[in-house]
């Protein structure tokens, strides 16, 4: 198959190629598929769908053409989100700190050496994940303890992670520590590169309320990183970590809104076709068209922090933090009112479903990702009320 | 840059639009601020009259009509910017009645009727009554006349009454019609109750059913920007007040718990703004599922707004509570706005057979662009 980006010049025409080739592409059994698959066989079909996105140019295309992206505008990495949305695409889940947050960090913060040695890597199917969070630091992340000791040329880790996606599957970690741990606590911080298959690393997975286990516990032992993976200067590594949390802002947040869009249109075409019995309930009608509006609302916001996204000032703003807080809200009350209306057949344990909404506990158990992940939304509040009404902060 | 919402062909240019916001702002900010308001709701001045006359003159109330009725031709666009800043400032005056009648003239009354009555209406010469409430009763003909009871919102001095009977709608001269003036708690709009008797109407609107879609429509719209304004306006005071009221030694704006208050109205306001934005799109693009956008706005950004007022009271604390304040007067015309055109559950409904009718036909209810 030749190259999607091709033809990228003609917008409409590329929206075509992407909506041919997810036709010919993806699997109509996909989900179903998914809904039996053990762990090993998700993993292998996310690597699967990562290397078909890479044979047509589709893995990448939003990182610089000297890394091997091919340097596409937004309105394109819009219509390819918007595509995969439509098409009911798999999403690459296993790969999302690896295409957004590590690219985020070291595009702005890496050393040449490093963009050349790590970006290669992903579009051959590198994983990364992401060392942030400690048992006794989550909304207070600056508080973190892991300790990285100078040892010659190399730093030697000690100290445990927490909430890190995919980390069991993952290749490297982007990885803060604490390298002066008696300067105020957001100036003795240091951001690493590890290499997951370091001495000394070991990781446990969390089994979620949702019956899933995609985090893992990182417990690290006089873990040895070389000198040379350190991102940004020695005690800088809070500046650095900003740029990982600024690039989740952004398209995947969007291509969220648009699949959810697309599955409560299924959903109620599905209703109306079967002559659903919560579609007699003049009031559940009523609740369900009123998250229609707020999620067109929620769409239009969505766009907005996109747009924001490319002008000067963006990270000033707050308005992420707000789109944080109504779409992740809303989605939990849409998944709860699936639950309602889905009565006891709803609360038949099941985990992935076919159907859209098909499995409404599962759902709702899984959109807490949303209210706590990211920086929780009482962090959001505060950030909102802070930086964006000019609240003291006390 | 991805495409903004705002960016298409037939809708006019932001820059344009911004220009608008800024100068009906300007001149809001400086006549309708707060003490000229209070002033006004205790009688003791002119507030409506004056502002009512400046509109006219700055071409106001003629945004939605087309340019050759004498009007500036920036339909929905520009209409829920005049709204939306009304509504911030509270400002006394029958816009949302006389401009929403204007626009049900402009899409359903014909060529006679638009010459006779639309320049009287963007010049401000005349305004004009609509029925409170749309599902409520129709005028009932005899003769050439029509009679009957009609709750209106509008003027004392409304010069006519657009209305439906069983058939049509009809324009009645209201100069000679016996009215009532109720005393509302929303000091600044009226509501009007007006008997006919064997009224002549002045105009004829034929198509009765798009003549009452085009109202619904065009005041949905207007209600939901004067809510989404009013709400942004009374929480900006509210959180300017808490910066500066100090209780246990500090701001009462730094405790948590008034701050997370605070993030949610704030993401209540950018909804509320996105909801009346939708349906601006989806109007001045004509789009078919316009109607449905337009009452989704009107009964989701009404409560909300009543939601954002009535939490702009509490946070206020016993000042809320008083008459001197500005909370109470933002919260009386949220509660106005949210019983007009008709209930906000009977909107919904109407919504959601639209929705289900637009689906069943193959088609989305759910584009954006």
């Amino acid at each position: 198959m030749m190259s999607i980006l091709e033809a990228q010049h003609d917008l409409p025409a590329f929206r075509q190629a992407i909506r041919n080739w997810l036709a010919e592409i993806v699997p109509p059994d996909w989900k179903a598929r998914m809904v039996r698959a053990s762990n090993e066989e998700y993993i292998a079909f996310q690597r699967w769908w990562m290397a078909e996105r890479s044979k047509v140019g589709l893995a990448i295309p939003h990182w610089p053409k000297e890394y091997g992206g091919a340097g596409l505008s937004q309105r394109h990495l819009v219509a390819i989100a918007d595509e995969m949305a439509r098409a009911d695409a798999p999403q690459n889940r296993l790969f999302t700190i690896s295409l957004i947050h590590m690219p985020g960090t070291l595009l702005p913060h890496g050393t040449e050496a490093q963009k050349r040695r790590y970006l290669a890597g992903v579009a051959k199917g590198e994983v990364w994940c992401q060392g942030f969070s400690e048992p006794n630091s989550g909304s207070d992340l600056a508080s973190l303890r892991t300790r990285a000791v100078r040892d010659g040329d190399h730093y030697v880790v000690n100290g445990q992670k927490i909430w890190s996606s995919n980390s069991m599957y993952a290749d490297h970690c982007l990885l803060l520590t604490r390298t002066d741990p008696n300067a105020q606590k957001h100036r003795g911080i240091t951001y690493f590169i590890m290499d997951m298959r370091s001495p000394g690393v070991e990781v446990r997975p969390i089994r979620q309320a949702n019956g899933r286990a995609e985090f893992g516990e990182l417990f690290l032992t006089d873990v040895r990183i070389p000198a040379e993976n350190m991102i940004g200067a020695e005690n800088n590594g809070w500046r650095v970590a900003q740029a990982t949390l600024a690039s989740e802002r952004g398209v995947i947040s969007f291509e969220g809104g648009e699949r959810q869009r697309y599955e409560i249109e299924a959903f109620y075409r599905k209703s109306l076709e079967t002559g659903a019995a919560w579609l007699r309930d003049a009031q559940l009608h009523r609740d369900f068209i009123s998250f229609l509006a707020e999620m067109q609302a929620a769409r239009r916001l969505l766009r907005r922090v996109l747009e924001e996204s490319q002008t000067q000032g963006a990270s000033a703003s707050v308005l992420p933090s707000i789109v944080k807080l109504s779409s992740t809200v809303l989605r939990q009350r849409i998944c709860s009112f699936m639950v309602r209306i889905a009565g006891v057949d709803g609360q038949v344990f099941a985990l992935l479903a076919e159907g859209p909404f098909g499995s409404p506990m599962f759902d709702f158990l899984s959109a807490f990702s949303g209210t706590i992940a990211g920086g929780t939304n009482e962090i959001q509040r505060n950030i909102v009320a802070e930086r964006g009404l000019g609240m003291p902060r006390i | 840059m991805v495409t903004s919402v705002m960016d298409r062909a037939n809708m006019l240019d932001q820059a344009t639009l911004d220009a608008l916001r800024e100068s009906v702002a300007g001149v809001l900010a400086e006549q309708c601020g707060s003490t000229e308001l209070h002033a006004f709701i205790d009688g003791k001045n002119g507030l409506d009259k004056g502002l009512w006359r400046q509109a006219g003159s700055l071409g106001w109330l003629g945004l939605g009509i087309p340019e050759q009725f004498g009007g500036l031709g920036m339909g929905a666009q520009g209409l829920a910017i005049l709204h939306g800043e009304l509504g911030r400032q509270c400002a006394p005056g029958p816009y949302i009645a006389t401009l929403s009648a204007a626009q049900a003239i402009v899409e359903t009354g014909g060529d006679a009727i638009c010459q006779a009555w639309l320049p009287l209406l963007a010049s401000g010469e005349a305004s004009a009554a609509v029925p409170a409430t749309l599902d409520a009763g129709s005028l009932t003909r005899s003769g050439a006349g029509v009679s009957g009871n009609v709750r209106c919102l509008g003027a004392a001095d409304a010069a006519f009454l657009l209305a439906p009977t069983a058939d049509d709608w009809v324009i009645v001269d209201l100069a000679n019609a016996e009215k009532t003036v109720a005393p509302m708690w929303d000091r600044t709009r009226n509501v009007v109750d007006v008997r006919l008797k064997d009224a002549a109407p002045l105009g004829i609107l034929p198509d009765a059913a798009a003549t009452r879609a085009a109202l619904t429509r065009a005041m949905c719209l207007a209600i939901a920007a004067d809510s989404a304004g009013g709400a942004r306006s009374i929480t900006e005071r509210t959180i300017a007040y808490m910066k500066t009221r100090e209780q246990f030694g500090q701001p009462i704006a730094g405790f948590q718990a008034l701050k997370h208050r605070a993030a949610d109205l704030a993401t209540k306001l950018a909804v509320a703004d996105e909801m009346v934005g939708h349906a601006v799109q989806r109007m001045a693009t004509d789009e078919p599922d316009a109607d449905l956008w337009a009452s989704l706005a009107k009964s989701e950004v009404t409560e909300a707004s009543v939601f954002i007022a009535t939490d702009c009271v509490q946070l206020h604390g016993g000042v809320g509570f008083t008459w001197d304040f500005d909370p109470h007067v933002f919260l009386k015309r949220a509660r106005l706005n949210e019983v007009l055109v008709m209930a906000n559950t009977a909107l919904r409904d109407q919504a959601a057979a639209a929705l289900a009718a637009i689906t069943m036909s193959g088609r989305s209810a759910l584009e954006l662009e």
